[in-house]
């Protein structure tokens, strides 16, 4: 019988399928070892001190990381720093206050990815004009030739949301005053209320949430204060996420982030901690970019970053 | 065969002991129906001494947020609720208040969350008949809440927060519409 005959490729060809093949699976094998690799760095905004940052959200980050099973690290960074380095490049995420998210929107691309609840207003806070119950200041109109306290220049319900407050109630902080100020270094806000409960100052500008919390510590009273002005309620502190990172991986910490419960934890520091109750937050919450334009609004007309005129 | 004189002996014996177990029956009847109507008035008594208690404490403990809330002072109000709410977390009416005041701000979900609360603490607070009555303003929330709540679902539907306020918002009209738990 003859046998049929076999088809014949030129060693050459072979030769070079073969390495063709070795190459691509080369390739394919380097490009999931370096993803596995890749580190994201998530920049912290520094709401008092480095070292108060890292113990609220170091076991977040921790968290991102086993439940994700990518790799993140923190970078604790100062507000007025924060826009460079982020558009330096040296993190892809950002925690910031939503002024910050903001300004990083308009100017960088950043985009939303999940913001805190934490409160009564849960995702959002609400600023307040407060004075001294006996201090016979009844009105936003009385405050007209009077000391107050603003918290940090960049705090949404700690300064942007009474200077506009002020504004459209008819009075310009920087005319009809007797002056403002800001308190120096940390603990801001906490600065605002005792230095208004001790008279150093007529009237202050007080997160709603910070009166909420300091209530509930019992460190001021309800009857303490007297509220003269209140905003409208907008987003609290808020994830974002450069717009070069893949989809993927931002889908995974959204969806990470949403399933955090009072009892997830994490290994930080050598122990297991809840990782809500370390970063002092209730939950997070998916709101949209759109839910910021009373914010917008706001910064527009008190001619804040990243509209500000001068 | 029995002779008729015992017969008759045994006819007398019997009405006898008919006799004498109906004046034990009526005597029984008699004799019990004092104190267990007694029973009855003074667990009715009791319920609403209770309930006109609960009232009163409610009245004189809100009163002050009663007051703030007359006056427009909403957050002031809050942080009064937040106060009361360390001595009594478990309280409902707390809970009705802060959910007033939160969908008077804005803060639909929280309001929502805080009605929900408040329900579960206290059925009474959807009863029509109940002077606590907040049937009104939770009929309210329900309108509203259900067609803003579905909106955001309907382009964001994974939204959690919004998932979890539908559910709510559910329980609560439910419960208005005479739903158990």
């Amino acid at each position: 019988m003859k046998s049929l005959p076999c088809p014949s490729f030129p060693r050459q060809h072979l030769l070079f399928a073969g390495i063709l093949l070795t190459v691509v699976l080369l390739f394919v094998a380097c490009k999931g070892e370096e993803q596995s690799n890749t580190v994201y760095r998530i920049g912290y905004m520094n709401c008092n001190t480095e070292s108060e940052t890292i113990a609220r959200f170091g076991p977040l980050t921790a968290y991102l990381s086993e439940k994700t099973g990518l790799k993140f690290e923190m970078v604790t960074v100062n507000t007025e720093d924060f826009e460079e380095r982020f558009n330096q490049g040296e993190f892809a995420f950002s925690h910031t206050n939503s002024l910050l998210y903001v300004i990083l929107k308009e100017r960088s691309g950043l985009k939303l990815l999940a913001s805190e609840k934490r409160g009564q207003f849960g995702a959002r806070s609400a600023g307040t004009i407060i004075a001294r119950k006996d201090s016979g200041i009844t009105t936003l109109a009385d405050l007209k030739g009077k000391r107050l306290v603003f918290g940090p220049f960049m705090a949404p319900t700690g300064f942007v949301a009474q200077y506009d407050l002020l504004l459209r109630a008819g009075i310009d902080p920087e005319k009809d005053l007797a002056y403002y100020a800001v308190p120096p270094g940390s603990y801001k806000h906490e600065k605002v209320l005792y230095g208004l409960l001790y008279g150093q100052y007529d009237a202050a500008a007080a997160p709603a949430l910070d009166l909420e919390v300091m209530t509930r510590e019992g460190k001021i009273a309800a009857d303490d204060f007297v509220v003269l002005a209140q905003s409208a309620i907008i987003p609290y502190c808020t994830f974002g996420v450069g717009s070069d990172v893949d989809a993927k991986v931002v889908a995974k910490v959204r969806k990470a982030l949403a399933e955090l419960t009072p009892a997830s934890t994490a290994e930080f520091d050598g122990e297991r901690v809840k990782v809500l109750k370390a970063a002092w937050v209730d939950g997070f919450e998916e709101l949209l970019d759109s839910d910021f334009d009373p914010l917008r609004e706001m910064a527009k007309r008190a001619k804040m970053p990243p509209y500000e005129e001068y | 065969m029995l002779s008729r004189g015992l017969f008759d002996k045994l006819l007398w014996l019997a009405l006898l002991l008919l006799a004498a177990a109906l004046v034990v029956v009526v005597v029984r009847a008699t004799g019990s129906s004092g104190p267990s109507a007694n029973k009855v008035l003074d667990k009715a008594m009791e319920r609403a001494m209770t309930y006109q208690s609960r009232v009163a404490l409610i009245r004189e403990l809100y009163g002050p947020v009663e007051v703030l809330l007359q006056a427009g002072q909403d957050q002031s109000a809050l942080l009064k609720l937040a106060e009361i709410e360390k001595t009594y977390p478990g309280e409902a009416h707390g809970q009705m208040l802060k959910g007033s005041i939160q969908a008077r701000l804005g803060a639909i979900d929280e309001a929502v969350a805080s009605y929900a609360t408040g329900v579960k603490l206290r059925g009474d607070y959807v009863d029509k008949e109940n002077p606590l009555s907040w049937r009104v303003e939770i009929g309210r929330i329900v309108e509203t809440g259900l067609q803003t709540v579905s909106a955001r679902l309907a382009t964001n539907p994974d939204n959690r927060t919004a998932k979890a306020t539908m559910k709510q918002l559910y329980y609560l009209q439910s419960r208005l519409a005479g739903g158990c738990e």
